[in-house]
């Protein structure tokens, strides 16, 4: 890689383009903190009881509606089933999403359901060692309040009951509810139509052992996991914003490049190609999901987002060994097979895990691959091996950059005898890796600081008359800095043109330009050739 | 036994026409079946016996949320008869009479405090319930928004987990409990008790779903308890109250009373404490002017050297065994939800009943 532009700048400039870049860092946490809701929001449903009765199949609809004015024939506990000896499999848990007088939007993006069960603890009738769970499901929307409900999606599905009871099993401590886990119930990548009605039977065999052992359940809740039309808004728009920014940047960083009399390096190719996928993420696609039912759009995002990620950590690794400056010729991608492997195999895992999960759930919604023993293993199998691929990723780069920093100071030692221009090569070699070093450094500790945060705190701080919305903040700020990065990166780690002017005048350097020039341009023919010296170094050889 | 029910019902008159008594007369809207939130027939506000014109104004504006309260105090009701089953008083209500739990609650004792509480806590409860059931278009947080209706539902959500049932429970049960006198105090500060424990209770669950899952994307919500830890922890309470006293003091618009810590070498109520001012009644003895039903022909448990054991429940006039066969069910399959298979067995049983 040819001299950059950000050793050829000026300190003082360098440090406007930094002052410029943090305020916009603090300008990407503001918008998420200030002007954005919370990204998420869970709603509460507790399903009605409903009643199937053979009054309800003359009337034609199969869909039980939990209020409002054509609203099902309701119990309000099983004890009143019993009275009135209704079977299990007349009785319908409905519940109408969302809660009355609101309506769903486009821009809530996705919906995810969790189930939990109400489990009360009866000597007589405890829950099984593994008892499972089975669901008749079906899901159905409508967009206005008078038309018929249409079928979304019907199952019958499976779930493994985790409940644990914390008092003793006594017969004083009847009545109490196990402490069971969340079950995933349901997952729509899109909001498209404005209500939606889900009717969920448990139904009864004893034949087939369906439903047996399951405990006396006395409630079935459900939460609602939706974005935030404002937090969609404000995203969009922030995407919007990235996306030409990035665009222009790549356009321009690509055409200096070409304008060079040599081929594009591995280093500048893998940097462009960072840019195109950080471009890739920013165009907003998702605008399209408020007009059209693209339910895969929440899996496209994944990848999108895996993408992003893998080149980024490629980068990383393809960086620190081009600036290994222990003489041997890399520029081949095939060089860092070995670094690059764990990244794509990994990668590659957390698509197929993806796919399992995600990518079933456009044909079913209801599927989940934690639901059955042989796909929690396989799931756990997948994450696993992207674990294990992970950590052998961060082995490589930490000994890479344990290997980098023992050649620099082994070529510390060796600068001053060095020849002017090898020298000036070698520490710009330096100072470019170490300045990256640090953005990189400070750049992971941004995003993990606020993960902590998000993770540990409640959401919003309050500060003055002002709520901040920590968890926005976060998504839209750490989104942002990793916009900047991939620009300042294309900005300046693009090759400088300055050998071919002779207005450039350091500060440092002083006023002795003519040394300059001839410094620049010896460098050029000490680095940026460095094909040539292959080339050459190829013929002696043949 | 006549003769006690006789004076019973006198008594219960006597303090049913004072609607302002000791404790509320609209509680009984638990025991009257047509207020269910399942009834048919809607609930007439008129028809509430003892609310108070604020109280009556809340139920024609929000008649929506009317059987919720209903239930709630039915709730409340149901976990005081539980948490109190096996004591000298059991939290007995009395049917076909307004003043549902008789006058023993008419003191300012420590069982007025755990009604007060465990029923404003109810309230608070099963307001919540029924707004996540639906059945209440009232809930929610669009009136907190600008902008029109549904906006705001729309941009940010509304995540209000029991917000509004404590709202509700504190302007429907407080709203009687505005006089200046040391027992409207005593309701006050109990009532809020109960309502603290619920939002003290509540445990948060949390949702990961960002990459392929990861918790890089979290949602997290606040969900109930199961009501009978609330039950628990106010019996905790109730057996931790504070007593105290009455100050009166003298302010601009009259005589005020307020409470104040007895002991002051104790640790002083929070606002999640609770707290009395008046001796409870030993329940020994069948008493018409305190309410006390006394503990005769209680069953009581031999073994037990607890407040339920014989000897305390008896109040020390001992206790008569007899044996019992009972036909029972037993080996059964359960069937979710309501079905039961049984065989039937006939067990004996020492039944041991307070002299």
């Amino acid at each position: 890689m040819a001299g950059a532009i950000i050793e050829n700048m000026s300190t003082k400039k360098l440090v406007i383009v930094g002052v410029i870049l943090l305020l916009f860092q603090a300008f990407s946490f503001m918008v998420g903190g200030l002007i954005a809701p919370s990204p998420t929001t869970a709603v509460h449903y507790l399903a009605t009881k409903c009643v199937d009765t053979v009054k309800t199949h003359h009337k034609g609809s199969k869909w039980f509606m939990p209020w409002g004015p054509d609203q099902c024939s309701k119990i309000r506990d099983f004890d009143e089933a019993t009275a009135k000896r209704i079977e299990a499999n007349n009785i319908v848990f409905a519940v109408h999403i969302p809660l009355p007088n609101r309506e769903m939007s486009a821009w809530f993006q996705f919906m995810l359901v969790i189930l939990q069960l109400d489990i009360a603890f009866k000597m007589q009738n405890p829950i099984d060692d593994g008892a499972l769970v089975t669901l008749d499901v079906g899901l159905a929307y409508r967009d206005s309040t008078l038309s018929e409900w249409t079928e979304m999606a019907h199952s019958i599905e499976h779930r493994k009951l985790s409940c644990n009871f914390t008092a003793t099993k006594t017969s004083e401590n009847e009545g109490r509810y196990y402490d069971c886990d969340l079950l995933p119930f349901m997952e729509v990548g899109s909001v498209a139509h404005k209500y939606y009605l889900l009717n969920i039977r448990l139904p009864v065999n004893e034949r087939k052992k369906v439903n047996i052992g399951i405990g006396e359940i006395k409630d079935i809740r459900l939460v609602g996991i939706h974005q935030n039309g404002g937090f969609t808004k404000v995203w969009f728009a922030m995407k919007t914003f990235l996306t030409p920014s990035i665009l222009i940047i790549m356009i321009w960083y690509w055409k200096r490049i070409t304008q060079m009399t040599r081929p594009p390096v591995l280093l500048e190719k893998v940097i462009f190609a960072l840019g195109i996928s950080m471009t890739f993420i920013n165009i907003p696609v998702e605008w399209f999901s408020v007009g059209f039912d693209w339910t895969w759009m929440l899996l496209f995002g994944d990848i999108r987002q895996g993408i992003f990620y893998a080149m980024l950590l490629s980068f990383w690794i393809i960086f620190c060994g081009e600036h290994l400056m222990d003489q041997t010729e890399r520029n081949r991608f095939s060089v860092y097979w070995k670094q690059v492997g764990p990244i794509v195999f990994g990668s590659f895992c957390l698509f197929i895990f993806d796919m399992c999960e995600r990518g079933v759930q456009l044909k079913n919604p209801f599927y989940s691959i934690w639901a059955s023993d042989v796909g929690t293993e396989l799931a756990m199998a997948f994450i696993i091996v992207a674990g294990i691929c992970a950590c052998l990723y961060f082995l490589f780069l930490c000994f890479m950059v344990f290997q980098v920093f023992r050649n620099v100071s082994g070529k510390r030692s060796s600068l001053p005898a060095m020849t002017k221009a090898r020298r000036l090569h070698y520490e710009g070699l330096i100072f470019r890796f170490k300045f990256l070093m640090l953005v990189t450094l400070a750049c992971a500790a941004m995003t993990v600081i606020f993960f902590i945060i998000s993770q540990v705190n409640e959401g919003h701080w309050h500060w003055g008359g002002y709520t901040v919305q920590v968890n926005s903040a976060f998504f839209t700020g750490i989104y942002g800095m990793w916009n900047l990065y991939v620009f300042a990166l294309m900005f300046l780690y693009a090759p400088s043109h300055k050998r071919y002017g002779g207005e450039q005048s350091s500060a440092d350097q002083g006023g002795n330009s003519g040394e300059d020039i001839q410094l620049t341009t010896t460098i050029t023919h000490v680095d940026g050739p460095t094909e040539l010296y292959k080339m050459t170094g190829k013929e002696a050889q043949e | 036994m006549d003769l006690y029910l006789v004076g019973y019902l006198m008594c219960m008159w006597l303090s049913s026409s004072r609607v302002l008594g000791g404790y509320p007369i609209w509680w009984s809207l638990a025991l009257g079946q047509q207020y269910s939130s399942i009834g048919s027939q809607p609930i007439l506000c008129g028809s509430i016996p003892g609310l108070v014109p604020k109280q009556l104004r809340f139920c024609r504006n929000y008649i929506e949320i009317m059987p919720s309260v209903a239930e709630g105090v039915k709730l409340g009701i149901q976990e005081c008869q539980h948490q109190f089953r096996g004591r000298r008083w059991n939290c007995t209500t009395i049917k076909d009479n307004l003043a549902i739990f008789g006058p023993v609650l008419d003191k300012a004792t420590r069982e007025s405090a755990f009604v007060h509480a465990i029923a404003s806590a109810g309230v608070a409860f099963a307001v919540t319930r029924s707004c996540a059931e639906g059945t209440s278009t009232m809930c929610g947080c669009d009136s907190h928004h600008k902008g029109p209706p549904g906006e705001g539902w729309k941009w940010g959500g509304c995540s209000e987990d029991a917000e509004f049932g404590v709202l509700v429970s504190r302007e429907f049960a407080d709203a009687r409990e505005n006089r200046p006198d040391a027992r409207s105090a005593m309701n006050r500060h109990n009532n809020e008790a109960g309502r603290m424990t619920i939002l003290e209770n509540m445990h948060l669950r949390c949702k990961c779903h960002g990459l392929s899952g990861s918790c890089e994307v979290k949602t997290c919500w606040w969900a109930q308890p199961d009501f009978r830890l609330l039950g628990d922890y106010l019996k905790d309470k109730y057996d931790s109250a504070s007593e105290m006293v009455v100050e009166k003091h003298r302010e601009s618009r009259g005589w005020v009373e307020t409470l104040r810590a007895k002991y002051a070498f104790f640790k002083h109520p929070t606002e999640r404490d609770l707290v009395y001012y008046e001796g409870s009644p030993n329940f020994c003895e069948p008493n018409p002017e305190t309410g006390s039903f006394g503990t005769r022909d209680r069953v009581c448990n031999v073994s037990s050297h607890g407040i339920e054991g014989c000897d305390l429940l008896c109040c020390g006039r001992g206790h008569n065994t007899r044996t019992e066969k009972r036909k029972e069910k037993c080996h059964c399959i359960f069937h979710w939800c309501c079905y039961v298979s049984c065989q039937e067995c006939v067990r004996v049983y020492d039944v041991h009943t307070c002299k």
